[in-house]
C-alpha cells in the first residue's frame, strides 16, 4: 500500500528530482460496486476478529471503517515542471502507483503555473524550474 | 476542470465536508496549515498570534460546477449572520489535464 518510496524511485528515474510532498488525507468518489466493498469487508473481519475482540465489535469497527465518508492518509506532492515533461512524468506516477484494486489510486492534476523564481540567483520563468 | 481551494475554520471542516458530499462532491483532500489573513494575526494583550490553524480543502470540479461549490462551501464555512475575521478564502484555479491513476486514462 505505502507507494511514497516507489513513487520518489519512479520520479528520479523520470528524470525529476526535485519536489514537495505533504501528507494529506483524502477520499475520491463513492465507491458503488458492492462487490468489492463485500470483499473489502470480508478481508478485514478475518484480519480483525481474534481472543482480544469479540464478533460483534469487529463488525462494526469494519463497517465504520468502510463508512463513505472515510478520509484515508494520502500523499500529496508538488512537482514543477517544463510543459514538454508533463506526459513522462505522469506515466511515470501512473506507472508506480497503479494497482490490481482498481479504487483508490489516487489523481494527479496537471495546472499552469505564471512563473516561477529561485531564491538564490533572482532568475525566474523556465530557468528557474530546474 | 477547476481546482477549488477553500481555507476554513478547523471546527468548520466536518460541516463543510458533510455538505460537500451532500451536493455530489464527495472527492475531497485535507490539509491542515497555519496562516494568517489581512488582519496581520490576531493580537492579544501584548502577544500576537500570526500562525492560527485553519484547514486548507481541496476539490477538484468540473467547470459547470463552480458556483454550486462556491455557493455551499460560503453558506456552511461561515460564522455568524455577517460572517467573521477568520472565516477563511475561497481560491479557484483552473487545471489544464486530470488523470484517475486507478484507471490509467484521463478524466475527473
Amino acid at each position: 500500500m505505502k507507494k511514497t518510496g516507489a513513487t520518489k524511485k519512479a520520479l528520479v528515474s523520470a528524470g525529476v528530482a526535485g519536489f514537495t510532498a505533504v501528507k494529506v488525507s483524502g477520499r475520491g468518489r463513492l465507491v458503488t460496486d458492492t462487490a468489492r466493498i463485500e470483499e473489502c469487508r470480508q478481508k478485514l473481519l478475518a484480519m480483525g476478529v481474534n481472543e482480544g475482540s469479540s464478533q460483534a465489535d469487529t463488525e462494526q469497527l469494519v463497517t465504520s471503517f468502510l463508512d463513505e465518508s472515510r478520509f484515508f492518509p494520502r500523499r500529496l506532492f508538488t512537482i514543477l515542471a517544463h510543459d514538454e515533461d508533463v506526459k513522462r512524468i505522469v506515466d511515470a506516477i501512473i506507472g508506480a502507483n497503479r494497482t490490481e484494486h482498481g479504487i483508490g489510486d489516487g489523481t494527479i492534476f496537471v495546472m499552469p503555473v505564471l512563473d516561477a523564481v529561485r531564491v538564490r540567483t533572482g532568475e525566474s520563468g523556465e530557468a528557474a524550474i530546474w | 476542470m477547476l481546482l477549488i481551494r477553500a481555507i476554513i475554520r478547523p471546527e468548520k471542516k466536518d460541516d463543510v465536508l458533510a455538505e460537500l458530499s451532500n451536493a455530489g462532491f464527495n472527492a475531497a483532500t485535507i490539509v491542515d496549515v497555519v496562516g494568517r489573513g489581512k488582519q496581520k494575526g490576531i493580537r492579544i494583550g501584548g502577544m500576537v498570534y500570526d500562525e492560527i490553524p485553519k484547514v486548507l480543502i481541496l476539490v477538484a470540479i468540473e467547470n459547470a460546477d463552480r458556483e454550486k461549490v462556491i455557493s455551499t462551501i460560503l453558506a456552511t464555512a461561515k460564522t455568524g449572520p455577517e460572517g467573521t475575521f477568520g472565516d477563511g478564502k475561497i481560491f479557484v484555479s483552473s487545471i489544464d489535464e486530470v488523470y484517475t491513476i486507478s484507471k490509467g486514462t484521463a478524466g475527473l
